[in-house]
């Protein structure tokens, strides 16, 4: 990688390594309980009756909840509250809460649910958007069976049809992947004196979850206190409340500590998951290999509740043309309850299943056309001040160009050594673009607070959470950047709704973006203040003290004038601030403003015998501003490389009837250190001239382009067509035997 | 009565002895407890951690008498009369090299998979002390992460087997 930049080790890579930080999942309290949720036999049905008194007249057991014990409303949602806490008369999912309990084993705990006797009628499975969507379908929620439609128009694209020399449709299908955090959902509810509580529990926004928990408990949200980093893993799965209002109903019971950390089996079960889509894509082009019209349909299968459906399916639409200016495009998404789960919210937020059906139809309409595929991208490509994919306002950004101008020149792609025996091999390349933040019209607020502690650190404090991502390196890295004082100066806090200011969410590629904006913002009113009392306190004049590792320093001989510790001595100093996530000027709803591009080349190998699909070499290229922390940047663009090559190759959450096919690890599959090679990393740093919005956040511009340079490249290799994920082997090797590959059978 | 309303399956708990991290422990247990429920619970060892619990995930990676085992598919009665060294016995006055390598290669982000991941290598360089890239391949084959894609995991075990050839620090192995 070509970063211009020393590695640093991150602030909590000791704890990390040794084994010494405590997840809110290794946490004890004196007298603490565990509880275990009763999760509902059925895909759908009504609930006649539950009874739990065998379970609670069981020695050990402590609580029993059911939905009679929710004080408040008996729903959760980020956006749209739909989702029981604990259903009351039906259940739409099996990860559906019926009841819950605390006891002093977890063994217990199993066992009492088991005495929980709930009598069902079981309902129709609508295991499918096309099930749902029937006239007659039993509708799952009160205003039917859609949750949400999509739509976006430019010009016409009948006429684009009619002037186009080539026409292609084709329909892709994307798998419902699973976020398979290492860590499980889980953590401690611990009652507090003023008939509140402390919920211990990983969570991608704390002052959110605290939003919800007040709504269920009627309580004021002051009452309630969220501790919610570090987590093991989320991207994206623990956005939305899981455990915790069964972990604070069962302490608000018990009047104990109470922690629940799911199991693998549970969290498969009741977790949310990326939504599988079917996308038909009719493209229309001139034999010079311009893009005249573009008509996109999404149908997304979004379970039993909303969480962030809609705004996942407003997200697939947006990006629908990626980066290319089409003239006449017309997309329409729809997003349909059924009976699967529930789908939300996952890294990428609807981009990866888009971008996989876009550039692969781009890559067959070049292969239509006799237009090298790269060279069709560089015809449609966005410029520079074009306007947005919704025909809005965006920061102005060459990224689309950088990106596929980089890969182009990948070595990669100029790899001749195809074919050995069974094991033939192929390249490809895919470019994406994407959006951070939350867009246009939706709540984003952000924010941050500097303070210099009584002990002497120059203290940051964000409503973040540490998922993994490393948000603490990118807060070190630009605090000692930006203010000029060394690591050891700085302390930070996240991660407590008790001690930080509000941030918004770590989630939406908006972290590290945000970190940068607030520190803008509060580094010349909070220098100011520090050094007007170091001038104060030495006599200095202000202008002539610059900030440095341990103290304010002479701005000529950088001797040191004033430490930290001393202005410390003073009393407590802080600054504050709260703004937005730059949006786009055009109220455009769901619309982004600051987009990052990411490009992959890769070179796959297929094996003749098994249809088995490897990947052999990836490089990545990636716009999204200067880099903030090396190491950070890389392992996000590393890791989201591995997590979209098992969305490529073997990652399904299959559901038959509404159940979940593979409860575990051992049957969903995830990439290994066997599946994935080396990769190579260009990190394209350099902005428009004038831009004032920073770098980027890269958490997911990595997972995106991967898909389709994989599937062009399995193409390059085999001459076949993939428009189904993850790739079946069973499917690719009846399409080789028709193709006759296997000249020596 | 049914059986089920009994409650959980009464079992008696045996004393069992075992060496962790050096210290020796005398534990009352119920014999088929999972050894990782022991070590968190028990001895609030919370390092090993436990992801899929069926063994397939290496999160809960120990080592049994110097050799590598799941925690979660090792029971109390197994690790009776054993030498058992988790994450937090890797560490003496300063970290070992192992936890050094990844801190300075990136070779974590959430950090969850990390003990396992540690344990694996410590477990593959004392038996073969310059591992091919296969080799490491192979060792880590039990051990899933699902942040880093492996890269900075696959740079730290180089890092290891450079440093364990240069020989610039007492193995420890």
């Amino acid at each position: 990688m070509i970063i211009n930049k020393p590695s640093r080790v991150r602030p909590d890579g000791r704890g990390k390594v040794t084994g010494e930080l405590k997840y809110m999942t290794d946490l004890s309290f004196p007298g603490m309980l565990y509880g275990k949720v009763l999760r509902s036999a059925y895909p759908h049905a009504e609930i006649v009756s539950v009874c739990t008194i065998k379970a609670e007249k069981m020695e050990g057991v402590q609580a029993v909840v059911t939905h009679k014990d929710v004080p408040g409303l008996n729903r959760f949602g980020i956006v749209i509250p739909d989702q029981p806490v604990l259903c009351e008369d039906r259940v739409r999912y099996v990860g559906d809460a019926i009841a819950a309990v605390a006891a002093e084993t977890e063994e217990i705990a199993e066992a009492a649910l088991e005495l929980i006797q709930v009598e069902y009628k079981e309902l129709e499975v609508m295991d499918s958007p096309e099930k749902a969507l029937r006239p007659n379908a039993q509708r799952l929620h009160e205003d039917g069976n859609i949750l949400h439609r999509a739509f976006f128009s430019n010009g016409d694209v009948e006429e684009g049809f009619q002037a186009s020399d080539t026409v292609f449709e084709e329909t892709y299908e994307l798998p419902r992947q699973m976020h398979t955090y290492m860590e499980t959902e889980g953590g401690v509810a611990v009652p507090e004196d003023d008939g509140g509580f402390t919920m211990y529990a990983g969570t991608q926004h704390g002052y959110k979850d605290r939003f919800q928990l007040a709504r269920i408990f009627d309580i004021p949200e002051e009452k309630i206190r969220i501790v919610s980093s570090p987590m093991g893993g989320s991207f994206g799965g623990k956005d939305e409340l899981n455990i915790q209002p069964y972990a604070a109903l069962l302490a608000l019971k018990s009047g104990r500590p109470v922690k629940i950390h799911q199991t693998r089996k549970e969290s498969v079960r009741s977790g949310i998951k990326r939504h599988p889509m079917k996308i038909t894509i009719k493209t229309g082009a001139d034999h010079s290999g311009n893009l005249l019209a573009h008509d996109v349909k999404i149908v997304a299968d979004t379970g039993a509740y909303a969480t962030l459906g809609p705004a996942v399916l407003d997200f697939s639409v947006e990006h629908a043309a990626g980066p290319y200016r089409i003239p006449n495009i017309r997309t329409e998404g729809i997003s349909v309850f059924t009976n699967n789960g529930v789908a939300g919210e996952f890294r990428g937020f609807g981009g990866n299943q888009i971008t996989f059906a876009l550039e692969t139809h781009l890559d067959r309409l070049s292969g239509m056309l006799g237009i090298d595929p790269l060279e069709l991208r560089r015809k449609n490509i966005r410029k520079p001040h074009d306007l947005g994919p919704l025909e809005h306002r965006i920061a102005p950004t060459d990224g689309a160009a950088q990106v596929l101008n980089a890969i182009s020149k990948s070595p990669i792609l100029k790899k001749t050594s195809r074919n050995c025996g069974y094991l033939q091999r192929g390249t490809g390349a895919a470019i994406t673009m994407h959006g951070g933040g939350l867009g246009f019209g939706r709540m984003d607020a952000a924010g941050g607070r500097l303070s210099l502690s009584s002990e002497g650190k120059i203290t940051a404090s964000f409503g973040f959470e540490e998922c993994g991502q490393g948000i603490l390196a990118a807060i070190e890295q630009i605090v000692m950047e930006e203010l000029g004082c060394a690591a050891e100066d700085i302390s930070i806090v996240i991660g407590d709704t008790a001690k930080v200011p509000k941030s918004g969410s770590s989630t939406a590629s908006r972290g590290t973006s945000m970190v940068w904006h607030a520190i803008q913002r509060l580094k010349k009113p909070f220098l100011a203040q520090l050094k007007k009392r170091a001038a104060e306190w030495s006599g200095c004049s202000a202008e002539n003290l610059i900030p440095g590792a341990a103290g304010l320093r002479d701005k000529n001989t950088k001797a040191l004038v004033v430490t930290y510790k001393e202005l410390a001595e003073k009393g407590p100093l802080a600054e504050e601030t709260a703004f937005d996530f730059p949006t786009t000027p055009d109220p455009v709803v769901g619309g982004h403003f600051l987009y990052s591009f990411g490009a992959a080349a890769v070179e796959v190998e297929v094996d003749l015998l098994t249809g088995d699909v490897k990947l052999i070499d990836c490089e990545h290229a990636i716009a999204a501003g200067p880099v903030v922390s090396p190491q950070g940047y890389r392992g996000q663009i590393e890791g989201g490389a591995a997590m979209a090559l098992g969305y490529t190759l073997m990652e399904e959450a299959k559901m038959t009837d509404g159940r979940y096919a593979a409860e575990n690890l051992d049957h969903y599959l995830i990439p290994g250190i066997k599946d994935v090679p080396d990769m190579k990393l260009i990190a394209i740093e350099d902005l428009m001239k004038g831009d004032v919005y920073g770098p980027r956040g890269v958490g997911e511009i990595g997972t995106i382009a991967i898909t389709p340079a994989i599937v062009k490249a399995v193409h390059d290799a085999v001459g076949c067509w993939i428009n189904k994920l993850p790739i079946s082997r069973e499917e690719l090797l009846e399409a080789i035997d028709r193709k006759g590959l296997k000249q020596w059978t | 009565m049914d059986i089920k309303e009994a409650g959980p399956f009464p079992v008696k708990k045996e004393q069992f002895r075992m060496t962790v991290n050096g210290q020796a422990w005398e534990v009352a247990a119920v014999p088929t407890t999972h050894l990782s429920d022991l070590l968190r619970k028990e001895f609030q060892l919370t390092g090993t951690k436990v992801s899929c619990g069926i063994g397939r995930c290496g999160a809960c990676s120990i080592l049994i008498d110097g050799k590598l085992a799941n925690a979660c598919m090792t029971m109390a009665y197994q690790a009776d009369g054993h030498s058992i060294t988790t994450i937090e016995g890797l560490q003496k006055e300063e970290l070992d090299m192992c936890q050094t390598a990844f801190l300075e290669e990136g070779g974590f982000q959430c950090g969850y998979c990390t003990p396992g991941m540690i344990i694996a290598l410590k477990a593959l360089f004392r038996e073969t002390p310059q591992p091919s890239d296969k080799d490491i391949e192979e060792g880590l084959a039990g051990n899933l992460c699902r942040c880093t894609g492996y890269g900075g995991i696959m740079r730290s075990a180089c890092r290891i087997r450079r440093e364990l050839n240069g020989g610039r620090r007492e193995s420890g192995f």
